[in-house]
C-alpha cells in the first residue's frame, strides 16, 4: 500500500524479469496448472493468492526446475528458458524458500548454506564454511549462527537459513511459499523490512499466500489463482480485503459471528470437565516444553489455544489426550486425576483428538478407509465383540462418518492417502467428534484447508460447543481463534502466557502475548 | 607373548581386511541413503571371478580388478533396481544376494578345491616391519593391508567430511529433497555411490581369495557381507570407525584360531560363532547401555527411503 | 510444447494390476535363463518340458510339490506376520534349525509313545523357535534395534549349532552318516504318498492365521501398528506389547516348520537340512504380498521352483543356478512391483483460451 517510495523505477524497454506462457502441469486426476500467464517486473513484490489446491506451489516448482511442465514456456529477462533442474533455475537467478523448509536437519546453518553450491571452495572444512557464512550473514543483513544444528533452531531463524542460501547464489527473483505461516508477528515484520531492501536493489519477489491482510502490507500486485488458472491480476492499490477474497474463493465470503449461541444451546457447565494442575513435561532432552500449565475447560465452551507453533501446543495435546505423561503435575477428567496416559482410556472416557499431523498421527494412510473410521471404535461394539472385529459393521460405521463428514466415497476399500487432504481431515474430525461426550482437542483442525472447508470446520467445533462438549481448538491464526473461541490461551516457550476473554481482546494483545511480551490487560490469568 | 601378540594382530588384519572394504564400500552407499544388502552376494562373486581370472592371468592385480569390476556391474543391477526404478531396497538387495550366490556356485564349479595358483606376496618394509607386536601385521604382510587399513579409509572421511562434494552427498542420504532443491543430482549421487559400494564388496571378496583363504569353495563367503552391513550400523556410518570395527572383528576371528591352535576346550564350532555372536552384541549393547548413542550414531535420515521429485 | 512426463505414479493400485505386472516379470526371469541355459548348450524346450512332466505332470511330482510346500508354507507365514507390523524376519532359517534342534532333542532322549511325542516335538519346535528370536525381539521392542542384522546373523549362529550338535555329541553313531544325528524313533505319518501331515496342518495354520488376522480385533491391531505406529500409539494400541507378540508368533511358526521338516521329511537332524526354506520364506511373504491367504500360491510357486531345481540337477546342473533363478525373479518382481504404479498419461493438448 504506502510502499511506493522505495520501489525502484523501472527503464522504459526493460523485459520482465519472469514471464510464464501458458504453462500447464497435471498430476493424476489433477489439472495442477493451466494455460497460466504471469509476468513479474524488477522492482516488483508479486503476490500469488489462491486456495488451497489452486496450484500456487505447482506452479513456483515449474519455475524453479523442481517439476517440468507439460505445456507452456518460461521466459527470463526476455529470453525463453527451460529448467531440466533446480540447479539451472538457481544459476539463472531464481531461488525459492518453500513452505517446508528443504534443509538438512541433522546438519549446521554454515553446512546447509554451503549444500549444493557450485562456487565454494572443493576442499571445505567446517570452520572454512562458518567464516565463510559468517561472511556472508553479515553482508546480507541476516544475522544467524554458522554453527548451530538446523534442528535446534525456531523456525524463523530455519527460515533466515533458507533465505540466506537464495541470496547467496545471486538470486534476482525470491520466491516464498507460505513465508509468515510459522513467525511471530514481530519475526513477520523483520522479513518484511528484509523484502522491500531487496526489492529495492532492483530485484523480485513472488510471494505464496492466502493471508489478505499481508498481501495488502507487502505486495505490489496480485495475482490470483483458482483450479489452476490465473484468475486476474491487480495493482494490489486497486484492491480491498473482502474483493480479493471473493475473487479468490469464486463466490461472497459471509463471515458470522460463531460464539453467538443458537436458541437450545447447552450452557456452560459449572465445574470443570476437564483440567491441568501445574503440569510440566521434559522433551527429549530434558528441557521443559511444558511449563507449570494450570487450566480448566467447561462444556460448553471453547477455549482457544494461540501461540507460534513449537511452544509447548504439541505437549498440551499429548497431555490433554493420554499420550505422554507428565512430568510433575496433574491431568483431571471430571474431577479425577488420570493416573496413566493411556489414550484408548481417554478416548472411551470420552475426549476426541484431531491431530496436528493426520496422515502422520491420525491415520494409517496405507490401509482402507474403513480400517481407518474404525480406529477409535474398533474394541467396542458393534465393530469389536468378543475380541473379534466385525469387518461388515466397520464398514457401516464408516459409511456413517463419510455420510455426516459429506465426503463423497466411491469405494471404502481404497487406501485412505488416496483422498485429498480436505477429505481426510473431515473424516478425522468427525471420527473424532463420535467419541467426544466430554471433550476435544482440536489442534491446527483448519490448517491446509481452503476458505469454504474452514468454515464447515469451525462449525463442526461450535456444533459440538453446543451440544454442551468442551472444545480445545489449538491455531496460529488469530482471526479463526477469536471467531470461535470463548476464552483465548496464549502459549510462549512452555508457559500459558495468559487466559483471555475472548470478548474483550484484540489480535494485538494477543500477537504481544505470542511474541512473550506480557501486554496482556492485568492479569485475567484464567478465572480460577 | 610378544609373538602371540603380533602373530594374532597380523591374522587380525588379514581377516578384517575383507570386512573393511566391504564395510567402507557400505558406508559411503548409506550415506546417501540406500541400504544395499545384496553385500553377501557381491562378495561371493568377486571372490569367484578373482580365482577365475588368477587362474587364466597369473597376476592377483588383475584377479583384484576383476573382482572389483564384477562387484560394480552387481552394484550398478541393484542400483539399477532400487535406484533409479525405485523398487523396494529390501527386496532387490536380498534379490542381488541370491543371484551372486547362485551364480557364483554355478561359475566356480570347476575351481572349487583348487588352490589359487597366484596370491598377494608379502612385503616386507624394512625397519618399520620389525616393530613390535604391529609392525609385522602392518609391513611385513601382503601389499593391501596399508591401503585398507589407512589409506583408503582417510581417503573417503577427507571427501566426505572435508570436501564440498561430501557435504553434498551426506545431504542426499538426509534429506533427498532438500539436496534436490540445492541443485545436487540425487539420482547419480545415489546411483554412483551405490555401484562404488559395490564394487568394493567385489574387491573385498577379491582380497578374501587372493590372501586370506586362497581357495573357492562354494559358502566361503560364510555371512561375511551380511557381518559387514552390521559393522556400518555398529559404526555409526563412519569411515575410520567402521575400519577399527572391521579389524575389532578381525581380533574376534582370530580368537577362534588361536583356540583351536592351542587346544582349547571349546568346540570350534562355538569359537566360530564368536563373530555372529560378537556382532549382535556390539549393535544392542552399546544403546542399551548408552541411551543417547542413538542420536550420535544415528542413521542417515533418509535410509532406506526412494526418493521421487515429480510425484505428489 | 511439450516436455512430456509420460508416465505418472499412482499411489496405490489394484492387485490385479500387480498380479499382471508379476506375471510379466516372472515371464522375464524365466526367459532370461532360458536365453542363458540356450547359450550354455541346453534345450530350454526339452527342460522344460521335463520339468512339467516330472512335477505337475505325475504323481510323484504332485507329491513331492507337497512335500516341498509344507516348510515353505510355515516359514512363509512367518515371515508375513512380521511383515503385517512392519518388521522383516530374516531369520527363519535360524528359527528353523532351533526348531528341528529343539524338536529333535525331545525325539531322541524322551522315551514315549508316538502319540504323545509328536506333539511334545511339535512344542519343543516352536518354544526353541520363539527362543531363537527372542534377543531380536527384546532389542527391537525395547532398544529400536534393527531386527534385519539381527535374526539374520543368528542364522550363522544355528547352522554352526546344528553341526556341532550332528558332528559332536548328537552324532550318529549306528551307520555314521556324515553330519547327522542318529534317525528319530517316530516319524510323523503320511497322508497321501510321500507327502505326511505336515502338510495339511501348514494349510490349516495359514487359513486360521489369515481369518485371525482379518476377523479379530489383535490382528486389527496388528495391521494398525503395521501400517502406522504413530497412529496405533494415538489410538491407544500397546505397539511394543504387539510387535513382541507377532515376532515371537514369527519365530515359533519357524520353529515348527523345523520340527515338520525334521520328523515329516529328514526323520534325524542334519547339517543343511534348512535348506534355505528359512530365506525362501521371504520370497514367499514377498510374493504374497502381506496376505497370508496368498502365502499358499506364493509357496507352491516356490515350491516348483524347487522342484524344478531338482530336475535340473539330473541334468548336470547345479543346484545353485536354481538360486541364482530365484534371485532373479524377486528382483523382477521387485522392479514389475513398483513400475506397476505407473501409468501412461495421454498428452492434453491445448485447448484454445475460452
Amino acid at each position: 500500500m504506502a510502499d511506493a517510495p522505495d520501489r525502484p523505477p523501472v527503464a522504459p524497454g526493460t523485459p520482465p524479469i519472469l514471464q510464464l506462457r501458458g504453462i500447464g502441469k497435471f498430476f493424476p486426476g489433477v489439472i495442477a496448472n493451466k494455460d497460466v500467464d504471469l509476468e513479474v517486473w524488477p522492482g516488483e513484490i508479486h503476490a500469488l493468492l489462491g486456495e488451497n489446491g489452486a496450484g500456487k506451489s505447482t506452479l513456483m516448482n515449474v519455475v524453479t526446475g523442481i517439476y517440468q511442465p507439460e505445456e507452456g514456456e518460461i521466459i527470463l529477462d526476455g529470453y525463453g528458458r527451460s529448467f531440466a533442474s533446480p540447479q539451472e533455475a538457481i544459476r539463472a537467478g531464481i531461488g525459492m524458500v518453500h513452505q517446508h523448509f528443504k534443509l538438512v536437519q541433522a546438519f549446521s546453518v554454515a553446512e546447509n548454506i554451503h549444500l549444493g553450491w557450485d562456487e565454494a571452495p572443493r576442499r571445505i572444512s567446517a570452520r572454512v564454511m562458518e567464516e565463510r557464512t559468517r561472511a556472508i550473514s553479515e553482508r546480507f543483513g541476516f544475522p544467524v549462527r554458522p554453527d548451530a544444528r538446523v534442528a535446534d533452531l525456531s523456525a524463523g531463524e530455519q527460515q533466515r537459513v533458507e533465505i540466506l542460501r537464495v541470496l547467496s547464489r545471486r538470486a534476482r527473483l525470491l520466491i516464498m511459499d507460505e513465508p509468515t505461516a510459522v513467525l511471530t508477528p514481530e519475526e513477520t515484520r523483520e522479513l518484511f523490512r528484509a523484502l522491500r531492501a531487496f526489492r529495492a536493489q532492483g530485484n523480485a519477489v513472488i510471494i505464496i499466500s492466502h493471508k489478505l491482510d499481508e498481501v495488502m502490507e507487502i505486495s505490489d500486485r496480485v495475482s490470483i489463482l483458482r483450479h489452476g488458472r490465473r484468475i486476474a491480476t491487480f495493482d494490489t492499490g486497486d484492491c480491498t480485503p473482502s474483493m480479493l477474497a471473493t475473487t479468490m474463493v469464486g463466490r461472497e465470503i459471509v463471515r458470522r459471528n460463531m460464539r453467538a449461541r443458537p436458541p437450545g444451546a447447552q450452557p456452560v457447565s459449572a465445574t470443570p470437565v476437564m483440567g491441568l494442575r501445574n503440569v510440566t513435561m521434559l522433551d527429549a532432552r530434558g528441557v521443559e516444553s511444558l511449563r507449570d500449565v494450570s487450566l480448566d475447560l467447561y462444556g460448553g465452551e471453547i477455549l482457544g489455544i494461540a501461540g507460534v507453533a513449537g511452544n509447548g501446543q504439541r505437549e498440551l495435546t499429548q497431555v490433554l489426550t493420554g499420550l505422554a505423561a507428565p512430568a510433575t503435575g496433574q491431568v483431571l477428567l471430571d474431577g479425577a486425576v488420570m493416573a496413566r496416559p493411556d489414550p484408548a482410556a481417554f478416548a472411551r472416557a470420552g475426549v476426541g483428538h484431531v491431530p496436528e499431523d493426520r496422515l502422520r498421527s491420525a491415520l494409517a494412510p496405507s490401509l482402507s478407509i474403513t480400517d481407518n473410521m474404525a480406529l477409535r471404535e474398533y474394541a467396542i461394539p458393534p465393530v469389536g465383540r468378543r475380541g473379534l472385529y466385525d469387518s461388515r459393521a466397520a464398514d457401516m460405521l464408516a459409511r456413517d462418518i463419510a455420510r455426516v463428514a459429506t465426503v463423497d466415497i466411491p469405494d471404502f476399500a481404497m487406501p485412505v492417502r488416496n483422498l485429498s487432504g480436505g477429505n481426510q481431515q473431515r473424516l478425522v474430525a468427525r471420527r473424532e467428534i463420535r467419541i467426544a461426550h466430554r471433550v476435544l482437542i482440536a489442534a491446527y483442525p483448519a490448517r491446509g484447508l481452503d476458505i469454504g472447508a474452514i468454515a464447515t470446520m469451525l462449525g463442526y467445533l461450535t456444533e459440538l460447543r453446543d451440544q454442551g462438549v468442551a472444545v480445545v481448538f489449538i491455531s496460529e491464526d488469530l482471526e479463526d481463534l477469536l471467531n470461535v473461541s470463548d476464552r483465548i490461551g496464549v502459549m510462549f516457550h512452555g508457559r500459558l502466557m495468559a487466559v483471555v476473554d475472548a470478548a474483550d481482546t484484540d489480535m494485538e494483545t494477543i500477537g504481544l502475548l505470542m511474541g512473550g511480551r506480557d501486554g496482556a490487560p492485568m492479569s485475567a490469568r484464567g478465572e480460577q | 607373548m610378544i609373538a602371540l601378540l603380533s602373530g594374532m594382530f597380523a591374522t587380525a588384519l588379514l581377516a578384517g581386511g575383507v570386512l573393511a572394504l566391504a564395510a567402507l564400500g557400505e558406508v559411503m552407499a548409506e550415506r546417501t541413503g540406500v541400504t544395499n544388502l545384496g553385500v553377501e552376494g557381491l562378495m561371493a562373486l568377486g571372490a569367484v571371478v578373482a580365482i577365475m581370472t588368477v587362474a587364466n592371468v597369473p597376476n592377483p592385480w588383475a584377479g583384484l580388478l576383476a573382482a572389483f569390476a564384477v562387484g560394480a556391474l552387481g552394484g550398478m543391477v541393484f542400483a539399477l533396481g532400487a535406484v533409479i526404478m525405485r523398487a523396494s531396497q529390501v527386496l532387490c538387495g536380498l534379490a542381488v544376494t541370491f543371484m551372486g550366490l547362485g551364480l557364483s556356485t554355478a561359475l566356480g564349479h570347476s575351481y572349487a578345491g583348487q588352490p589359487s595358483p597366484v596370491v598377494f606376496g608379502h612385503v616386507h618394509v624394512p625397519l618399520l616391519s620389525s616393530i613390535p607386536v604391529i609392525g609385522p601385521g602392518l609391513f611385513g604382510q601382503n601389499i593391501l593391508i596399508i591401503p585398507i587399513y589407512v589409506v583408503l579409509p582417510l581417503l573417503v572421511h577427507f571427501v566426505m567430511f572435508r570436501t564440498r562434494h561430501g557435504l553434498n552427498m551426506r545431504a542426499v542420504g538426509e534429506n533427498p529433497a532438500a539436496a534436490d532443491a540445492a541443485g545436487i543430482p540425487v539420482m547419480a549421487m545415489r546411483f554412483g555411490y551405490v555401484t562404488l559400494g559395490g564394487a568394493m564388496a567385489g574387491m573385498a571378496g577379491g582380497y578374501l581369495t587372493l590372501t586370506y583363504v586362497p581357495v573357492w569353495s562354494e559358502g566361503m563367503v560364510a555371512g561375511r557381507g551380511w557381518i559387514a552391513l552390521a559393522l556400518v550400523i555398529f559404526a555409526g556410518y563412519r569411515p575410520v570407525m567402521v575400519t577399527c570395527a572391521a579389524l575389532l572383528f578381525g581380533l574376534v576371528t582370530t580368537l577362534a584360531f588361536v583356540g583351536q591352535a592351542r587346544n582349547w576346550p571349546i568346540d570350534p564350532a562355538f569359537l566360530n560363532m564368536l563373530p555372529y555372536l560378537g556382532t549382535m552384541a556390539c549393535i544392542i549393547v552399546p544403546v542399551l547401555v548408552w541411551r543417547r548413542m542413538r542420536r550420535v550414531m544415528a542413521a542417515p535420515a533418509a535410509l532406506a527411503q526412494p526418493y521421487y521429485r515429480d510425484v505428489r | 510444447m511439450s516436455r512430456q512426463a509420460a508416465f505418472q505414479r499412482m499411489p496405490s493400485v489394484p492387485a490385479r494390476r500387480i498380479l499382471i505386472w508379476r506375471a510379466g516379470a516372472i515371464a522375464c526371469a524365466l526367459l532370461v535363463t532360458a536365453a542363458i541355459l540356450a547359450l550354455s548348450g541346453y534345450s530350454p524346450p526339452d527342460l522344460a518340458l521335463l520339468v512339467a512332466r516330472s512335477t505337475v505332470g505325475s504323481r510323484f511330482g504332485m507329491e513331492d510339490l507337497a512335500l516341498f510346500m509344507s516348510p515353505l508354507l510355515l516359514t512363509g507365514a512367518a515371515v508375513t506376520v512380521c511383515n503385517r507390523i512392519g518388521l522383516w524376519n530374516i531369520g527363519a532359517e535360524g528359527q528353523f534349525y532351533a526348531g528341528a534342534i529343539g524338536a529333535a532333542a525331545i525325539g531322541l532322549f524322551v522315551p514315549a509313545p508316538a502319540l504323545v511325542l509328536l506333539p511334545l516335538m511339535a512344542a519343543a519346535g516352536i518354544v526353541a523357535g520363539m527362543g531363537w528370536i527372542a534377543i531380536p525381539t527384546l532389542a527391537r521392542a525395547y532398544a529400536g534395534v534393527n531386527e534385519i542384522i539381527t535374526t539374520l546373523l543368528l542364522n550363522f549362529v544355528a547352522s554352526l549349532l546344528t553341526y556341532y550338535l550332528t558332528t559332536g555329541p548328537w552324532r550318529d553313531h549306528v551307520t555314521g552318516a556324515q553330519v547327522s544325528s542318529a534317525r528319530l524313533p517316530v516319524s510323523i505319518p503320511e497322508i497321501w504318498g510321500i507327502v505326511h501331515w505336515g502338510f495339511p496342518i501348514g494349510l490349516l495354520i495359514v487359513a486360521v492365521l489369515a481369518a485371525v488376522m482379518a476377523h479379530t480385533r489383535w490382528g486389527y491391531e496388528i495391521r494398525v501398528g503395521g501400517a502406522n505406529p504413530d497412529a496405533a500409539r494415538y489410538a491407544g494400541i500397546p505397539v511394543r506389547a504387539r510387535i513382541i507378540v507377532v515376532m515371537l508368533l514369527s519365530g515359533g511358526l519357524a520353529g515348527l516348520a523345523g520340527m515338520f521338516e525334521l520328523a515329516g521329511t529328514v526323520h534325524r537332524l542334519q547339517g543343511g537340512m534348512a535348506n534355505n526354506f528359512g530365506y525362501l520364506g521371504i520370497v514367499v511373504a514377498v510374493l504374497a504380498r502381506g496376505s497370508c491367504l496368498d502365502v499358499i500360491p506364493a509357496a507352491l510357486l516356490m515350491a516348483f521352483i524347487l522342484d524344478a531345481g531338482i530336475v535340473l540337477q539330473t541334468q548336470q546342473l547345479t543346484a545353485s543356478v536354481v538360486l541364482a533363478i530365484t534371485g532373479l525373479m524377486l528382483f523382477m518382481i521387485a522392479i514389475a512391483d513398483e513400475l506397476a504404479h505407473y501409468r501412461p498419461v495421454a498428452r492434453m493438448k491445448k485447448e484454445t483460451a475460452p
